[in-house]
């Protein structure tokens, strides 16, 4: 009677080795020369015990480890991430869920109807090469909830058709001579969606063909983890940030690439370093990139050329504006602190948000608060307070309390705010972000019905409970308490 | 009132030895006078004394008869006052004196003939009859000073409860009167708080407290906004569990989009600051609508949560732990 290894090798013998891949995985481990001999197998060195594994213990042996200071037979087997692993993990932005319910009903936004009255209170997609420009520019948000849905989409609420309003008025201006520069700080509760309404804000300047300048948080550009320099000739000692500012050329770039791509430089910039010939204004920008010594002038040079009569308007925006109202972290050469507005970059966006310096072919600047991560800074939150005061009842204006530090270059930036008057005639006013109307809270909880995160009737009973519960329609945590706290 | 009536009994019978003298003996009066002695010798417990400081109740009077005065009665000399003594024999009027609950007995005999007279008379359903707190067995104990078995007095409030569902429009006034022995000094409903009143804007006030925390708050019409010390309730409660809390009178009830909360709370953590405003939330909606009360009820937003931190004693680690045992 054969032996069942010899049936079995004979088995392997079959045509069609491939077909079976286990069949295939044992004949790569036995040689296709020993196929009638059983010896190969016999004598192969005993399979080499895998790592790690612990030999059971042995009999009488204590196993349970009470005392303190001893080690564990292994001690901790788990791999621990690479250097940088966390950091990427933490930072990752996620902006798809398979498992969600595509909503059929949904409408993207698109160029001809971005800015139209009609989407107030409706839910609306972004297109795919909006999404791709919003992420090269870091608009999206880990704390926001993107990871939750099919595809990314936003409640175009009552501020953001204001906010299209003002992008209208840019583009078109009624009086037809002077490009308007319009300004704007985002302010309001927590997680009532200032940086969504940023996001929003550039999405439909994305739409419109605008050029997007978005310094995503303006907390990485003072909190001292980048390089920075003296600027020579200098009048008042400024600093540039070299590496922040070929990364912010690179995202510029990669968001605006269609136009950039399209200008010639028509300008003859001072740089350092030569450019190619027939230059366009992405060449220019991939000097900067390139060397990251020339990226401020690089970066001024661009911003020259952007100006340059005939181009589109600008959006210009940060988020987290306190960070920039206060003194840096970094130390100058005889250790003093760096106020922020001694950055370059900081003070390229400040005299624009104080209005030093227009935007020739008009503009929006739009600067979103925080309210969670956010340094003191009694200026911005006087001014603030005083602009929202203006709006809802200017007859109960509050006053400076005479009691704190005041930052007298912060607070020459931010006067505008204080100046009475409506916002279009002073240019510099706040959009408060305030809770959702309970339509728009209707709206978005079928939205998220559709998408099949929220298991419940949606009914006027359901949606003002929620409503309330979120704090009169606070959207963050309407998301919170319809969707992510579902039991 | 059984005490009363023996002792009214014994002076009849003292006031009928003159038309029927008859000899009087010594031990009867021992033991009538023993009866007026102090009542803490006649109850069995020795506590029951400290029953009656703690409770405030004092037993019912006790009238001792008058001494019988043999010179008066025995105008015959002192042969006819001897003759007089031997013929004296006081019949009580209960036939229960000789039991050890005499009280009791004639109470549980009177209340029966009572029932059995008015048995005919139509009820309504226990749980509409009016509501009648009935003295508990230690107060009645200390009432009649007698020592009566719970699962009696138990007999005798069944009785009680029955003559109690008579319907109350035929409500005999015999049977009334003999309820008031058995009820209680203060009845529910007695004390009845000043109605709620809401004001000129339309507000509504309630006032709660949980813990530490109080609460006050106003209630008035609108779509379910709602503002605590003058922050959103997502503001203020970081948690939903507490902005549910605090606003779970107005969600029990389905009136979450009818009115608009704003609340003042101090003091406490923010759990009983939540609760303190459910209670709060709950009395001023209750103003609006009183009918809603046991809805609110079923709901928990009625009774005050009585629960506080449990005072540190001395010996103790804490409220009740001990230090650790130690050998020697």
């Amino acid at each position: 009677m054969p032996s069942p290894i010899c049936l079995r090798s004979l088995s392997q013998l079959s045509l069609d080795r491939a077909a079976n891949v286990s069949i295939t995985s044992r004949t790569l481990l036995a040689p296709q020369t020993a196929c009638f001999s059983t010896s190969a197998a016999r004598y192969a060195a005993p399979p080499s015990k895998r790592k790690g594994m612990v030999a059971p213990p042995k009999r009488g042996e204590r196993t349970l480890n009470v005392k303190k200071g001893r080690k564990a037979p292994s001690a901790d087997t788990g791999k621990r991430p690479a250097p940088g692993d966390r950091k990427a993990m933490r930072k990752r932005i996620v902006l798809t869920n398979d498992n969600a319910l595509e909503v059929s009903s949904l409408k993207d936004l698109d160029k001809a109807t971005a800015l139209s009255e009609k989407n107030e209170g409706q839910v609306r997609g972004l297109p795919e090469q909006v999404v791709d420009a919003l992420r090269a520019v870091e608009a999206f948000k880990t704390t926001q909830g993107w990871s939750l849905f099919r595809r990314p989409a936003t409640l175009m609420r009552k501020e953001t058709i204001q906010l299209a309003k003002l992008l209208k008025e840019v583009e078109d201006p009624v009086d037809g001579q002077q490009k308007k520069t319009l300004r704007r700080v985002l302010s309001g509760d927590r997680m009532s969606g200032k940086s969504t309404l940023l996001l929003q804000g550039l999405a439909m300047a994305f739409l419109r063909d605008w050029v997007v300048i978005n310094l995503p948080e303006a907390q990485d550009i003072t909190n001292a983890h980048t390089d920075y320099a003296p600027l020579p000739s200098s009048q008042t000692q400024q600093y540039t940030q070299d590496t922040y500012t070929a990364t912010l050329l690179s995202q510029i770039l990669k968001a605006n690439l269609k136009f950039l791509e399209a200008t010639p430089v028509t300008t003859n910039p001072p740089l350092p370093l030569p450019l190619p010939a027939k230059p366009t204004l992405k060449h220019l920008a991939e000097l900067g990139i390139a060397n990251p010594e020339a990226s401020w002038p690089v970066f001024v040079a661009l911003w020259q050329e952007l100006t340059q009569p005939g181009h589109p308007p600008i959006m210009l925006a940060i988020d987290g504006l306190s960070h920039i109202m206060r003194n840096s972290e970094y130390l100058s050469a005889d250790v003093k602190p760096i106020h922020a507005h001694d950055l370059t970059l900081i003070r390229h966006f400040v005299d624009h948000l104080s209005g030093a310096k227009p935007l020739p072919n008009g503009g929006i600047v739009l600067a979103a608060t925080s309210q969670s991560n956010a340094p003191t800074s009694p200026a911005l939150d006087y001014c603030v307070q005083v602009a929202e005061a203006m709006q809802s009842h200017p007859d109960n204006i509050p006053h400076w309390n005479p009691y704190k530090n005041v930052d007298q270059r912060a607070m020459d930036v931010l006067k505008d705010l204080l100046v009475p008057g409506s916002g279009g005639a002073k240019g510099l006013d706040v959009i408060r972000v305030g809770g959702l109307s309970k339509q728009e809270a209707r709206s978005i909880m079928e939205y998220y019905a559709e998408s099949g995160m929220l298991r419940a009737k949606v009914d006027d009973g359901f949606v003002s409970e929620k409503w309330s519960l979120a704090g009169m329609g606070n959207i963050g945590e309407l998301e919170r308490v319809s969707v992510r706290l579902r039991i | 009132m059984a005490r009363g009536e023996f002792s009214r009994s014994l002076r009849a019978a003292i006031e009928c030895l003159g038309t029927a003298p008859r000899p009087r003996r010594e031990p009867t009066i021992r033991c009538a006078h023993r009866s007026f002695q102090p009542p803490t010798s006649r109850c069995i417990s020795t506590t029951a004394s400290r029953h009656a400081e703690l409770i405030g109740e004092t037993p019912e009077k006790f009238t001792a008869a008058p001494p019988i005065d043999f010179s008066k009665e025995d105008g015959k000399g002192k042969g006819g006052g001897k003759r007089l003594l031997r013929t004296l024999r006081v019949v009580p009027a209960s036939p229960s004196y000789f039991s050890a609950k005499p009280t009791f007995t004639d109470d549980f005999i009177n209340l029966s003939a009572l029932l059995r007279k008015v048995a005919t008379l139509p009820t309504i359903p226990a749980s509409e009859a009016p509501k009648v707190a009935w003295k508990t067995i230690d107060q009645y104990r200390i009432m009649t000073n007698e020592p009566v078995k719970t699962q009696r007095y138990h007999k005798m409030l069944h009785i009680l409860r029955r003559l109690n569902c008579i319907h109350p429009s035929l409500m005999p006034e015999e049977v009334v009167q003999a309820m008031q022995r058995y009820k209680k000094a203060s009845q529910p409903g007695d004390f009845k708080p000043a109605p709620g009143v809401i004001d000129e804007w339309g507000r509504a006030k309630g006032v709660g407290r949980r813990k530490t925390s109080s609460a006050v708050a106003w209630l008035v019409e609108g779509e379910g906004e709602a503002l605590i010390n003058g922050k959103s309730l997502a503001q203020f409660f970081g948690r939903l569990h507490h902005r549910e809390s605090a606003i779970w009178a107005l969600k029990a009830t389905q009136r979450l989009d009818k009115y608009n909360v704003f609340g003042l709370v101090s003091g406490g953590g923010p759990t009983g600051q939540a609760e303190a405003l459910t209670l709060a939330v709950a009395k001023a909606l209750l103003v609006h609508e009183p009918a809603l009360k046991p809805a609110l009820r079923r709901a928990g937003c009625v009774t005050r949560d009585p629960r506080k931190v449990e005072r540190k004693k001395p010996g103790h680690v804490k409220a009740r732990k001990m230090p650790t045992w130690v050998k020697r």
